[in-house]
């Protein structure tokens, strides 16, 4: 039971990085009917800016102060790169078949990759320690790590703070008039081109922070790190339904924490197959996945 | 086809002065070619022309050549004479995984395809990474191989032909208009009469089994395999070459294939440590031509029909 107790706590951590993660996919696809193959590369790319911004300003002791600013810095430099990614990959081909994208997407998701092995180097590099871990107390056995605390304070500070955004602002409600009805919006006086970029960027922001957190409780970095949790991610926002974002928060934790349960009962090397199996499971019985919504072919 | 005949002498020259000439490491580069132009047109037909994306033909590709590989070293006591047989039974059995991925496809609009065949080629070689009995993440070595260059290039040959000519006549057929008709305007099609699941899992079941035709080759071209050598990004590389020749045009695919097999080995002299010079020169070229010329080399068209287009634009 102690087990059981330990393994959903990691698995509701990994998860809500999962929900950062998937809210990109999800918002993107909303907005664009488009897979961002590139987010999980936006989010390989957020470590490693925080990682070099660490080494620029000297970072050695651990501190809250350094951690913050890192964050800041990732979670602004991610938007920046998911900003120049749509304008210079996606924005040219915005009337062009969605197959073009698509495929471009792919291309940019591997440029970053195997570039970033020549420029950063494909080995895996250790994240500086931005802030102590300490075992804070013990509930029912189970140690509450200040990490583990961390990763859920600050994902639940995010996606409030992207509720916010998208149900209180006048750009949020312009991201949910294009995403419902793009081709009506300029007519509102709404300019989609700023509106599709401050999605991206919105997203990338999350990519992130999400960057950040796993790098702190697993200080490994690598290039191809995107890889994994990018699909992982993809799959838990399809799970919940593509385009919706609380589905996004909810199939990211239930992916989470199914994972864990799959590590923690000894079938781990499967790990990397149950987020698709979930995946093929969904499309076949409930392809809208959990909230999506059944929307209707118009003729 | 009187075409097509001189084409096959001419390869059949080609096969045997390059057999006298050339040294082995052409011929391995040959025989890729081969098995790459076979995967670009299968992946071809079903994006090109159905407009359905598949991002998993590495995977239906593992799975032919492990089937192959495994029915020839475990019921036919590695004879090379029945390598033509295993890979006939290694394209069934990857036509069957194909109709397994079409059920959940097809059920919506959309690109379901593309996220179902991710998610079946990660399965695929998550599941082979378990199976100790071939080997695991170790891989499959000493799958029999043809005695000769010469009996590999013809067998390639041979393979890539009917390949070419299938989906080369299914292009020109009723299903290959069905096809045109539900990527132009689905909507249209269906109002027409056309079945358009019944004709995009007919098309993915084709194409599936040419990728496993494909993948059958390709074991029994190395000898060895192993999950990593159906990764993701050989799927990716399948479908650059599917786009680089032009969606829907088959005889731009083997050109592609053969323009991205001879181009790394010429760029491998670059100094790039130990990164793969090709994963940088695939996404530039995918990148650059989505946006400069998205229609491929050749577009839709033929290689003959292109050529005879550019005549009638210049007179």
């Amino acid at each position: 039971m102690e087990e059981f107790f330990q393994h959903t706590l990691n698995g509701l951590s990994f998860g809500s990085i999962y929900a950062l993660v998937a809210l990109g996919y999800t918002m993107v696809y909303g907005i664009l009917g488009m897979i961002n193959f590139a987010h999980s590369e936006i989010y390989m790319m957020g470590a490693f800016m925080c990682y070099y911004f660490a080494l620029f300003m000297g970072f050695s002791a651990p501190s809250p102060i350094n951690f913050t600013l890192g964050l800041l810095a990732a979670s602004l430099a991610a938007g920046m790169i998911g900003y120049l990614v749509e304008k210079f990959a996606y924005k040219p081909l915005r009337n062009s078949p969605k197959m073009n994208s698509l495929i471009t997407a792919i291309g940019v998701s591997i440029l970053f990759q195997f570039g970033g092995q020549i420029i950063f180097g494909a080995n895996p590099k250790s994240f500086p320690t931005l802030i102590e871990d300490k075992n804070l107390f013990e509930v029912a056995g189970s140690q509450i790590h200040l990490i583990d605390l961390l990763i859920y304070g600050v994902s639940a500070l995010a996606l409030v703070g992207l509720h916010f955004v998208i149900y209180k602002t006048q750009t949020g409600r312009a991201m949910r008039a294009v995403s419902t009805r793009s081709d009506m919006t300029p007519l509102m006086g709404i300019d989609n081109n700023k509106i599709i970029s401050m999605t991206f960027i919105v997203g990338s922001v999350l990519a992130g922070i999400a960057a950040v957190l796993v790098s702190i409780k697993y200080p490994k970095i690598d290039p191809m790190m995107g890889n994994k949790i990018g699909m992982s991610a993809f799959v838990a926002a399809v799970f919940g339904g593509i385009g919706s974002l609380h589905g996004a928060i909810i199939g990211g934790l239930l992916l989470g924490v199914g994972e864990y349960y799959l590590i923690g009962y000894g079938a781990s090397t499967y790990r990397d197959a149950l987020s698709f199996s979930v995946l093929i499971f969904i499309l076949l019985f409930k392809p809208t996945g959990l909230f999506g919504s059944k929307m209707k072919e118009k003729i | 086809m009187t075409k097509a005949s001189y084409f096959l002498i001419g390869f059949a020259v080609l096969g045997l002065v390059l057999n006298y000439f050339l040294n082995s490491y052409i011929h391995a580069i040959l025989i890729s070619f081969m098995i790459n132009a076979v995967m670009a047109l299968s992946l071809n037909f079903i994006t090109g022309l159905a407009d359905q994306f598949s991002l998993g033909h590495a995977g239906l590709m593992a799975v032919g050549a492990y089937t192959s590989a495994i029915i020839s070293k475990e019921l036919l006591a590695d004879q090379w004479y029945f390598i033509p047989f295993t890979v006939v039974v290694a394209g069934l059995a990857s036509a069957v995984l194909g109709f397994l991925v079409s059920l959940p496809s097809f059920k919506l609009k959309g690109d379901y395809l593309a996220i179902v065949t991710l998610g079946m080629a990660e399965i695929v070689r998550v599941l082979i990474l378990n199976w100790n009995h071939v080997g695991g993440p170790r891989g499959y070595n000493a799958i029999v191989k043809f005695p000769g260059f010469l009996w590999s290039y013809s067998f390639g040959l041979l393979v890539l032909t009917i390949t070419f000519v299938t989906f080369f006549r299914l292009k020109k057929s009723w299903f290959g208009r069905n096809l045109w008709a539900l990527n132009e305007d689905d909507i249209a099609a269906e109002v027409m009469g056309l079945d358009l699941v019944k004709a995009k899992r007919s098309a993915f079941i084709i194409s599936s089994f040419f990728a496993g035709v494909g993948g059958g080759v390709y074991a029994h071209h190395l000898g060895y395999i192993s999950p990593s050598s159906f990764s993701f990004l050989i799927s990716v590389q399948i479908l650059i070459m599917a786009v680089l020749g032009g969606l829907g045009s088959m005889s731009g695919s083997i050109i592609a294939a053969f323009i991205l097999t001879a181009l790394p080995e010429l760029l491998r002299s670059l100094p790039t440590g130990k990164v793969d010079i090709r994963m940088i020169v695939y996404p530039v070229i995918l990148i650059s031509m989505m946006i400069l010329r998205p229609q491929g080399l050749l577009g839709r068209l033929e290689l003959m029909e292109y050529l005879r287009m550019k005549k009638w634009n210049k007179s």
